[in-house]
C-alpha cells in the first residue's frame, strides 16, 4: 500500500529500538567479547535488511535466528512468531491465509483480488471435502480443518432466497423464517453434541451442518424451477438423502457410539423440516 | 515517500481506512434509509447482512494488517483441539504505526457495535422481530471483530512486555557475568 515504500530503507543504527542501544552500551563496556550478549539480542539486524513492511511478518517465516528467542517463544502459547510449518499445499497455506496472509512476503502488499480468490478456493475445497463422495478423504472425524463459514453463509441466504422466491405470498416472512431457522437450528445441534458429551469444535460444526445444505440448495433451486408435487418429493428425497450422508461420519464420530442416534436424529429431523418447507412452498 | 508528515500526520493508508469505514457506513446507511429503497425485507436483510459480512472481512483481512499490524484467526490442531492464534508487528514496527490510523481504526470499530445495539434496542422496543434478527446479525459480526482485535491487542502488549522484561533480565544476567568475569 502507499506505506510500504517508505518501509524499504533499512534500519538505521540511529533508530534502533532502546532495547539494541541499552545492550549496544553493554557491549561496548564489556571487556569479553559479544559471545555473551549474543543470545539476548534480538534479530533485529536481520529485520532491518527486509524491504517491505511485511519485515516483521516475514520474521515468522525465517527458520528462528537465535535459539533462545524461539524457546522464549515457546512459553507464550499463543505465539505466533515461531514460524508455522511451511504449507504443503495450498489447502494448508489457506488456514494460514484464513485472514489473508499465505505466504507472508506478498500478501500485504497484494490485491485484494488475490486474497479473495485465496478464500474462494477453500470455499471450494471445503465444500469437495464434505459434500461430495471422495474415496481419499481422510478420517471424516477430521474433516474441515480449515473451517470457514463464508460456505454456509452464502448456501443459508440462497437457500432462504430460493424459498423466498417460491413462495407467492409473504415472500419477507418464509425467508426471515428460513435464515433463522437454518442458523438456529445449527447452534442447536452443535450444542447438542456438545452436551452428549461429544468432542467437536463449535465453528467447525457450524461449518459442517452448514455445507451440508448444499445438496438442499440444488433441491430447492430445481423445485422452484420445476413446479411438479411428485417431482419436487423426489428431488427433495434425493437430496435430504445426500445432506444426511454428508453430515453422518462427522456427526457420528465426535460422539460417543452409543449416543450416535441422539446425535443425529436432530440432524436428520432439521434437514427434512427444511424439506418440508421447499415441498410445501408453492 | 509516505504521507506522514513530521509534524501534523496524516492517514498512513487513505485507501484502506476508507474502506475500513466504507462498508461499516453503508450497511449502517442502508438499514436506517431502507424504507426509502425497497420494501422487500427480504432485499434489506440481504444486502444489510452482505455488507456487514465484507466489512468484516475487510477489518479482519486487510485493515487490521494494514492499520494496526495486528492479526487473529483460529486453527485446529492435528488432535482436533482449537486455537486461536494472535500475530503482531514487532514493537519497532508498532512504534511506527500511524497514530491516526489506529485510532480511526479503533474508535469505528467500537462506534459501529455501539450503534447497531442502539438500533437493536429500538427494534426490540418496537418489537419487530424481524428487523431485530438484520440487527442481531451485524451487531454479532462487529462483536467477533472486536473481541478477536482487543485480545490480539493485548496478548502483542503482553509479548512486547515479556520481551522487553526477558531481554533486560537477560542482559542484567550478562553484565553480571562479564562483571564477574572481569573479578
Amino acid at each position: 500500500m502507499s506505506n510500504s515504500h517508505g518501509d524499504t530503507i533499512p534500519l538505521h543504527p540511529s533508530s534502533q529500538s532502546d532495547i539494541d542501544e541499552i545492550e549496544n552500551l553493554i557491549n561496548a563496556s564489556v571487556q569479553s567479547g559479544p559471545a555473551t550478549v549474543l543470545p539476548a539480542r534480538p534479530p533485529s539486524p536481520p529485520r532491518a535488511s527486509i524491504p517491505v513492511s511485511p519485515s516483521p511478518f516475514i520474521q515468522s517465516k525465517i527458520p528462528p535466528p537465535p535459539p533462545q528467542s524461539a524457546s522464549s517463544n515457546q512459553k507464550v502459547p499463543s505465539v505466533a512468531a515461531a514460524p508455522p510449518p511451511p504449507p504443503p499445499s495450498v489447502g494448508n497455506s489457506s488456514s494460514i491465509a484464513a485472514s489473508g496472509f499465505g505466504p507472508a512476503p506478498n500478501t500485504l502488499t497484494e490485491p485484494v483480488w488475490d486474497t479473495v480468490k485465496r478464500d474462494l478456493s477453500r470455499i471450494v475445497s471445503n465444500l469437495k471435502l464434505v459434500v461430495f463422495p471422495n474415496p481419499y478423504r481422510e478420517d471424516p472425524g477430521k474433516a474441515l480443518r480449515d473451517w470457514d463459514l463464508w460456505g454456509p453463509f452464502f448456501f443459508i441466504v440462497f437457500l432462504g432466497l430460493t424459498l423466498s422466491w417460491s413462495a407467492s405470498v409473504k415472500k419477507s416472512e418464509v425467508f426471515a423464517v428460513a435464515f433463522a431457522l437454518l442458523a438456529a437450528g445449527a447452534v442447536i445441534l452443535t450444542l447438542n453434541v456438545l452436551l452428549l458429551g461429544g468432542h467437536i469444535i463449535f465453528f467447525q460444526s457450524l461449518s459442517l451442518l452448514g455445507y451440508c445444505l448444499f445438496p438442499l440448495d440444488i433441491g430447492a433451486l430445481i423445485c422452484m424451477l420445476k413446479d411438479n408435487v411428485i417431482v419436487k418429493m423426489v428431488v427433495v428425497g434425493v437430496t435430504l438423502a445426500w445432506s444426511s450422508w454428508a453430515a453422518y461420519p462427522f456427526m457420528s464420530s465426535a460422539v460417543n457410539p452409543r449416543r450416535k442416534a441422539l446425535a443425529l436424529y436432530p440432524v436428520f429431523l432439521m434437514y427434512v423440516s427444511v424439506g418440508f418447507l421447499i415441498i410445501a412452498i408453492n | 515517500m509516505d504521507l506522514s508528515q513530521p509534524v501534523e500526520e496524516n492517514y498512513a493508508n487513505p485507501k484502506t481506512c476508507f474502506f475500513h469505514v466504507f462498508f461499516k457506513a453503508s450497511a449502517l446507511a442502508f438499514y436506517m434509509l431502507s424504507t426509502l429503497f425497497a420494501d422487500s425485507f427480504v432485499i434489506i436483510f440481504v444486502v444489510t447482512v452482505v455488507l456487514a459480512a465484507l466489512d468484516f472481512w475487510v477489518v479482519k483481512n486487510v485493515s487490521g494488517r494494514i492499520l494496526v499490524g495486528l492479526r487473529w484467526w483460529n486453527e485446529i490442531e492435528e488432535q482436533g483441539e482449537s486455537i486461536w492464534r494472535f500475530e503482531c508487528l514487532d514493537h519497532e514496527s508498532l512504534a511506527r504505526i500511524n497514530q491516526k490510523d489506529s485510532s480511526l481504526f479503533w474508535w469505528t470499530l467500537y462506534l459501529n457495535a455501539v450503534v447497531w445495539a442502539i438500533f437493536g434496542i429500538f427494534s426490540m422496543v418496537r418489537l419487530e422481530v424481524d428487523y431485530l434478527l438484520v440487527v442481531g446479525v451485524c451487531f454479532s459480526l462487529a462483536i467477533a471483530n472486536i473481541i478477536g482485535f482487543t485480545k490480539c491487542r493485548k496478548d502483542a502488549r503482553n509479548k512486547i512486555q515479556a520481551f522487553a522484561s526477558r531481554t533486560i533480565a537477560s542482559s542484567f544476567s550478562s553484565t553480571l557475568q562479564s562483571a564477574f568475569s572481569l573479578v
